[in-house]
């Protein structure tokens, strides 16, 4: 198992199409994957999942992948945040 | 070959919810279209039309068919729709949370799909209270 903890930097948060290009990124492996934040543990392979966390830009999460390529999905995701999930900024 | 999914709604309402899911997916992993019924639209006289479009999401391993209003004349096409020979599964209630989470679990077969369309648009009902 790994954690990973990362912030959302973009402007608009984990919005719709952030957390679908998360979503889309995650359900290419294999392991599972959560994501816990404000006090909220979410599986972070569903859409509605992610957005019931209501994460806005500043807020800390903690990312959870556990199962064989549990490595590659953490660095997949991390490298997601750190691109403001492809959008401007 | 992913099941096809066809949305059967009144005017308006199929189209937008195709068009939101296309950006915020980019690409979808389903063959998907809208098929809108016009008020006053007689069913028997759009099922070819409906039908048509059935055939065109069918890869062969059947089509889930969601409409908007349980018992309004989209859903009594899509029962038309049904008895056609193309295997179909319906559920109404269609809206973006039930669309996103069927997109989510494109791999899976027909039997299986309506129970995720359902827990979609339920899970997607949220008070929104804090």
């Amino acid at each position: 198992m790994i954690e990973r903890e990362l912030v959302v930097a973009n402007r608009l948060g984990l919005h719709a199409r952030a957390t679908a290009r998360l979503v889309q990124v995650l359900s290419g492996f294999r392991c599972n994957a959560t994501l816990l934040a404000k006090g909220r543990e979410v599986n972070a392979k569903s859409i509605m999942g992610v957005m019931l966390l209501a994460a806005g830009q500043g807020t800390p999460v903690l990312l959870r992948v556990d199962g064989e390529d549990e490595a590659a999905a953490a660095d997949a995701a991390a490298d997601l945040f750190a691109r403001f999930f492809d959008e401007d900024g | 070959m992913p099941v096809g999914v066809l949305l059967v709604s009144h005017p308006g309402i199929g189209s937008a919810l195709l068009s939101v899911a296309s950006q915020l997916l980019r690409r979808l992993p389903m063959a998907v279209e809208a098929f809108e019924v016009g008020f006053g639209d007689d069913p028997d006289a759009v099922l070819p039309s409906a039908s048509a479009a059935l055939r065109r999401v069918d890869g062969g391993d059947g089509v889930l068919v969601l409409t908007d209003l349980y018992g309004a004349t989209p859903a009594n096409v899509a029962s038309r729709l049904a008895r056609l020979g193309t295997p179909v599964r319906r559920v109404s209630g269609l809206s973006l949370p039930m669309l996103l989470r069927v997109m989510n679990y494109a791999e899976l077969g027909l039997d299986e799909l309506p129970a995720v369309a359902a827990a979609g648009a339920r899970n997607g009902v949220v008070l929104d209270e804090l």
